[in-house]
């Protein structure tokens, strides 16, 4: 895994579990990686990984099974979805917006955009 | 855990020196080897050369004392002065530092390298080299034709037969009992040298021991003829000579275990 | 949040400090004193990443926390022995890797049969997992083999020693770019909470999402220690477009800056040890009250 050089390495690990879940790689109830694994895997720090685990524990992604280890919650999505949007909304927006606001953009012409750029992606 | 000295450990560092220490060690020990093969091998009397220089009716093979004492000192001396010479160089002392034993304990294997194995190493060599070559001397003069009478104290003895004798028995070792300790004295000096020195332990060694037994020498001097001036000498030379051994003996025990309690000091001492 | 802080406090109830050091007054010369008074205490459960300019003492204070070297003054406790009695009960403890080492031109298997009775915990079985994870063959001759094979050699012993401190001198040099690909998995997975290891290195970029906290030399003592946690709390690490009064150190770089500033905002930014530590080399004062 290539980290980014503008967030913090905890955070990207987090992103990297979220994707993970999302992606239906990890399902509900299963075991994700131990610290150690992970942090082999990934070649950082085992308490940098501790300190991931411990933040997804907080969005109620992953559970912590004393003495057996970490696993993905039952409502996993729903914790990532709601723990992204508000990462988006805080981190990824603003710069949007900023270039939104410069490139004098309109909101109609935003709107089509996002009308045919999920058809062409996602089906809908 | 005793942290001072425990046989087991102790045991394992004569082991993991070995696999650093031994290959110099056994190389040395080869060429020393060699080297009184060859001295043998072009000193000793050959019988179509004619009858050989005698010692009453031995063989005389004079040539083995200097050989014996200097081709000795050298082997000694070299052992003595590689073995700490690692310490010398940051990258092999860091290592050996950290090896978990004692300082005492790396100490005490120094002694046993350097002044009980080389010099007992030594000593067998020079043996059977030694005996090899009596051996063949007897062989190769036992058909000599050889029979003579000679006036020997006032006696006619008859001698027959050529033998050679091997330097052991040759050597009155009482005689020689006060210089018996000098071996390890200079196993002592040479391994302090070589944690005392960083770089080119051997010559900084045997230039500063020939200093300091030069000055030693020459305030000996100096202090002799003061206190001798106005005395008359008296000499009673057996008296003498078994004092003159018994203080080379005694000094030089105190004189290598002094120089083994700095080499200890030295070694504890050590920085990287 | 609350939650945090309380699973936080159930892993650091396991520290001790393990390394205790006290007004260390260390020189190799009396006029050219190194460190003056430096004072610090080093726990288990960090990699400590010990950064610094040329000269300024990484390797004399790992030295001196190691035995190889002796303080003029002040006190140093290695897991409660002194490291300058040089007791085999702590050498076991420790695994030194320095910078330039030697090692005995014999078969790697000799060299252990050797050396590793000295360490009651020696685990044989992990050393040959570590080489076939270096990708060393066991029977080569340790003298045929480049500096990086042995620097990976070594490693792999001083590792299954089972020593709980770790000290190792630039580690990465010599090592080529998988090697220190495998080198960071080795040590993220030795790293255990019983364990200190601490690294110097001047390249920063091979280990610094290894380094959990920073350890900075200059001027005779410790400049800086913290963890990366604290340092981001405390500053934040970005590119921004234009120099402003809000930024302690900058450097420019292709698009703009890559500056240093404190975190206003609870940005979390991704610690960049080369600028901080450039910035610290440059701006030392505008530091002091941030980490105190």
């Amino acid at each position: 895994m290539e980290f980014r050089d503008n967030k913090a390495i905890y955070l990207q690990i987090a992103e990297y579990v979220c994707e993970h879940i999302l992606l239906g790689k990890w399902k509900a109830d299963e075991k994700v990686p131990s610290v150690r694994e992970m942090a082999v895997e990934l070649e950082v720090n085992p308490n940098t990984v501790m300190r991931t685990y411990e933040l997804l524990q907080n969005k109620n992604i992953i559970n912590n099974k004393r003495g057996i280890g970490f696993f993905v919650a039952e409502n996993a999505i729903d914790g990532v979805k709601s723990y992204r949007k508000v990462q988006f909304m805080d981190d990824e927006l603003p710069v949007v917006f900023r270039n939104i606001y410069l490139l004098n953009i309109g909101f109609d012409e935003l709107k089509t955009k996002y009308e045919t750029f999920v058809k062409e992606n996602f089906n809908a | 855990m005793n942290n001072t000295f425990n046989i087991n450990r102790f045991g394992l560092l004569l082991r993991r020196q070995w696999l650093d220490f031994g290959k110099i060690y056994l190389l040395s020990l080869i060429v020393i080897f060699g080297v009184l093969i060859g001295f043998y091998a072009f000193n000793i009397p050959k019988a179509q050369d004619g009858l050989p220089p005698m010692d009453l009716n031995y063989v005389s093979l004079r040539f083995r004392y200097p050989i014996f004492g200097i081709v000795g000192f050298l082997f000694i001396s070299i052992v003595a002065s590689s073995y700490f010479s690692n310490l010398g160089q940051k990258s092999k002392a860091i290592i050996d530092l950290m090896t978990p034993s004692s300082t005492f304990e790396k100490f005490l294997a120094g002694v046993f390298y350097t002044a009980i194995l080389s010099v007992a190493s030594y000593l067998f060599i020079f043996y059977i080299t030694d005996f090899a070559f009596c051996k063949y001397i007897d062989s190769s003069f036992s058909t000599f034709p050889y029979d003579a009478s000679l006036t020997f104290m006032g006696k006619i003895t008859h001698i027959h037969g050529i033998h050679a004798q091997l330097l052991n028995d040759e050597m009155d070792f009482e005689e020689y009992r006060g210089f018996s300790f000098l071996p390890f004295l200079v196993t002592s000096i040479f391994l302090l040298g070589s944690v005392y020195f960083n770089r080119f332990h051997y010559i900084k060694t045997a230039v500063s021991v020939v200093i300091s037994v030069a000055i030693i020498m020459y305030i000996v001097y100096l202090s002799v003829s003061k206190i001798g001036e106005n005395m008359v000498q008296i000499t009673d030379s057996q008296n003498n000579e078994k004092i003159a051994f018994t203080i080379i003996f005694v000094s030089s025990v105190i004189l290598c275990l002094f120089f083994w309690v700095i080499t200890y000091v030295r070694l504890k001492e050590k920085e990287v | 949040m609350i939650k945090i802080e309380h699973t936080l406090v159930y892993y650091l109830t396991n520290t001790v400090d393990m390394i205790k050091i006290n007004n260390l007054n260390f020189g190799y010369s009396k006029h050219k004193p190194l460190f003056k008074n430096m004072s610090m205490q080093l726990s288990n459960g960090h990699i400590y990443g010990l950064l610094g300019k040329n000269g300024a003492g990484k390797s004399s204070l790992l030295k001196n926390i190691a035995g190889l070297v002796y303080a003029q003054s002040g006190a140093l406790d290695v897991m409660g022995f002194n490291p300058a009695k040089r007791q085999p009960a702590l050498l076991e403890q420790i695994c030194f890797i320095p910078e330039e080492f030697y090692l005995p031109s014999v078969k790697i298997d000799a060299y252990v049969r050797a050396n590793a009775p000295f360490y009651k915990k020696f685990d044989h079985q992990y050393f040959g997992n570590l080489l076939k994870e270096f990708d060393i063959p066991v029977g080569q001759k340790l003298i045929n083999m480049s500096y990086g094979q042995k620097k990976k050699v070594i490693i792999a012993f001083g590792l299954a020693t089972q020593a709980n401190l770790i000290i190792m001198d630039e580690p990465t040099n010599g090592l080529d770019i998988p090697s220190k690909a495998q080198f960071r998995k080795i040590m993220a997975s030795a790293m255990t909470e019983d364990r200190c290891i601490i690294i110097s290195t001047h390249q920063v970029r091979d280990l610094d999402n290894l380094i959990d906290t920073v350890i900075m030399l200059d001027e005779n003592d410790v400049a800086l220690k913290a963890s990366v946690q604290e340092i981001t709390e405390k500053l934040t690490f970005k590119r921004v477009k234009e120099i402003d009064e809000s930024i302690i150190y900058a450097e420019p770089s292709l698009s703009g800056y890559n500056a240093v500033m404190p975190n206003y905002h609870q940005e979390e930014s991704k610690l960049d040890m080369e600028l901080l530590f450039n910035a610290i080399l440059a701006e030392k004062i505008k530091f002091k009250p941030l980490f105190n």
